[in-house]
């Protein structure tokens, strides 16, 4: 057995309980944070020790980098896990506690300051040899300078943070107009989320697919791929259906080859050497460009999980810690069937906008071979000051049509009271002809507007079930 | 019973008309809706309850028993994309009537950016306040031409739901 390392995770909700667990299945020591707006997350379960950070805003506590290194002193911490969001791409961070000698479970800061910067993670792809999508090369400061460039690639283009990712920080503009009303409030949402303003803009591609290959490497200089997961739908450019493999490639074996390989060709570039995904577009004519590497682990990695059989977040705490994979080769790693994911959030499912609330109910009852990572309880506050994220429903088949026909199941077996969710989004959307079909490109909610078909009318069987719980309670039944 | 479904302006009235206990852990309910004149009935829903391993279960064909989600008696209900203040026997006195020429939050947030001032001269679609909330930035636009009356926030406030922005004066 190896030693016990003590491990601190830099996160909340569902991948906080994720992370937790695999460090329970590795033997090591679970330490969890909390902060006053939750003293009673679900992750705190899985952990053996606690730590509270202390403040109000995530800039006081999950994002107060000063605070996190002095705790990391204070309770002897060898590793820290930071998971998505957050901490998990600052490379000021990685640094600092790299000096300290504690582990940081992700890439080599080198790795991350090549690949987290968009601008020069571009750059090391060109030099790479690997086709990038047109734009601005490094940080742009003014609107004029964004003007001209964006004047230079064609309009529409896309006006991004620098160091963004999950959506947040990017605005689409179609005219000279646009850029002038949107940069400041850009640079502004990105200012807020990631402590960093510099925007870039580049080129907007109309109707691609979003497709991603998961990377795992160690630091033994080995670097597999687990084949590529489709996220194309999409709404304010962050994913809410994740599926592996790609039904856009779908039989295509030698097109999904030379994507997966090029992605292990810019990770073996960068000397990767934990888990990531290199996210790529893929026009209609199936030419597919770099878009950019995340160097971390994702919110859809269960549906690559489901699909290859592989512990992603073990593997990445054994790969931080120079540890065999147990990998013999690439040829070990096979798919079979097909996982697909939902994410659950809290928000209005025609508006598509955040909805705070309260859980009052949370059950279950899923079909076999279900898998729900979530942070929800019955009492759970949504709060604002999160993404509104509360859970990942993931479901497999053989087929793909198994899996729809799982998840429709597992979404109704979802009983979720006192919050709004887009649960009944997520029905109509695996309904639709065109989701069953495979055939759908980043478009496809703006297009076929599923949130408009969801049914509004009050359902009355629903709420008599309800207030013959109510009167059953009562009557002491 | 009567039950009074409520959001801002829509209401609905169910009445539960008779409860017949069959065993100690089988109970039948007939309800009734209200139609949107209130006066008439909805046709009659008979729905069966039963207590099985500490669960509820309902029916309304006592064939096809689906389990209820545990949850203490609820003061909100959730239907599709509307939560509803549920209250059972009364209602409310004194309903929220929105005056339509103030803003309000709907949902929890923090102020970002106020974009206008008092005295200025708004017209319907104008974005007048950013409101951060959940990581997103959100334009509240007045739906009213008029001019600012009164602004009840600073930028950098963080603000609950329901609380009044600004005030607009109608201007025709």
């Amino acid at each position: 057995m190896t030693e016990q390392k003590r491990i601190l995770i830099i996160n909340r909700g569902e991948i906080a309980t994720r992370i937790a667990k695999a460090i329970r299945e590795l033997k090591h020591i679970a330490v969890g944070v909390w902060t006053d707006n939750e003293p009673h997350a679900t992750h705190l379960e899985y952990c053996h020790e606690w730590v509270r950070l202390s403040g109000k805003t995530n800039a006081e506590t999950y994002l107060n980098v000063p605070n996190i290194v002095k705790l990391i002193k204070e309770y002897k911490i060898d590793a820290v896990h930071p998971g998505y969001g957050f901490l998990s791409e600052n490379t000021e961070f990685a640094e600092q506690i790299e000096k300290l000698g504690v582990v940081f479970i992700g890439p080599n800061s080198r790795a991350v300051r090549l690949m987290g910067d968009k601008a020069i993670s571009k750059q090391c792809a060109k030099e790479a040899g690997i086709p990038v999508v047109p734009g601005s090369i490094g940080a742009i400061n003014t609107i004029d300078e964004a003007i001209k460039i964006a004047k230079d690639i064609k309009y529409p283009v896309l006006l991004k943070a620098v160091h963004g990712g999950g959506g947040r920080g990017m605005r689409i503009c179609h005219n000279d107009q646009d850029v002038k009303n949107n940069f400041e409030a850009v640079g502004r949402e990105a200012k807020a989320a990631f402590n960093n303003g510099e925007l870039l803009v580049e080129k907007f591609i109309v109707n691609p697919h979003h497709i991603e290959v998961q990377i795992l490497a160690d630091k033994r200089g080995n670097v597999f791929h687990f084949f590529e997961r489709e996220c194309s739908i999409q709404r304010r450019n962050q994913k809410i259906i994740e599926e592996a493999p790609s039904p856009f490639i779908g039989e295509d074996e030698a097109l999904r080859k030379k994507v997966c390989e090029t992605a292990v060709m810019l990770a073996r570039a960068v000397g990767y050497d934990s888990a990531g995904t290199v996210e790529m577009i893929m026009g209609e004519d199936k030419s597919f460009y770099f878009l950019e590497m995340n160097t971390r682990i994702q919110v859809e990695h269960p549906i690559t999980e489901e699909i290859t059989g592989i512990d992603l977040i073990v593997c990445m705490i054994q790969s931080a810690f120079g540890e065999d994979l147990g990998i013999p080769s690439q040829e070990w790693i096979k798919r079979t069937g097909h996982a697909i994911e939902c994410r659950i959030c809290a928000e209005d499912p025609i508006t598509m906008l955040p909805a705070p609330g309260e859980v009052q109910a949370f059950e279950t009852i899923f079909p076999q071979g279900t898998r729900f990572d979530h942070c929800l309880y019955r009492g759970l506050k949504v709060t604002p000051d999160f993404d509104p994220m509360v859970g990942k429903l993931v479901t497999k088949g053989l087929i793909r049509s198994v899996a729809l026909r799982k998840m429709r199941a597992a979404l109704d077996g979802l009983l979720l009271e006192g919050l709004k969710t887009n649960i009944p989004l997520h029905k109509i959307i695996l309904n639709d002809e065109r989701f069953v079909k495979g055939n759908y490109t980043t478009g496809f909610i703006n297009e076929n507007k599923p949130n408009a078909k969801v049914n509004v009318d009050v359902d009355y069987q629903k709420i008599y079930r309800i207030l013959a719980g109510i009167e059953a309670r009562k009557m002491g039944v | 019973m009567r039950y009074y479904l409520t959001k801002e302006k829509e209401e609905y009235i169910l009445d539960l008309i008779r409860t017949i206990r069959h065993t100690s852990d089988i109970v039948e309910f007939h309800f009734k809706a209200l139609d949107k004149s209130k006066t008439n009935y909805e046709k009659l829903e008979k729905i069966f309850l039963r207590k099985l391993a500490g669960q509820y279960f309902t029916s309304f064909d006592q064939i096809h028993w689906e389990k209820l989600a545990r949850q203490d008696i609820p003061t909100k209900l959730l239907n599709v994309n509307r939560v509803f203040n549920l209250h059972r026997g009364f209602r409310p006195s004194g309903g929220a009537a929105a005056n339509s020429g103030s803003l309000v939050t709907q949902m929890p947030g923090k102020a970002v950016k106020i974009a206008v001032k008092v005295g200025d001269k708004v017209i319907a679609g104008q974005t007048v306040i950013i409101l951060e909330a959940m990581k997103m930035e959100n334009e509240i636009k007045t739906q009213i031409d008029g001019v600012v009356k009164n602004i009840f926030v600073k930028e950098g406030d963080a603000l609950e739901q329901g609380v009044k922005l600004l005030e607009i004066i109608e201007e025709k």
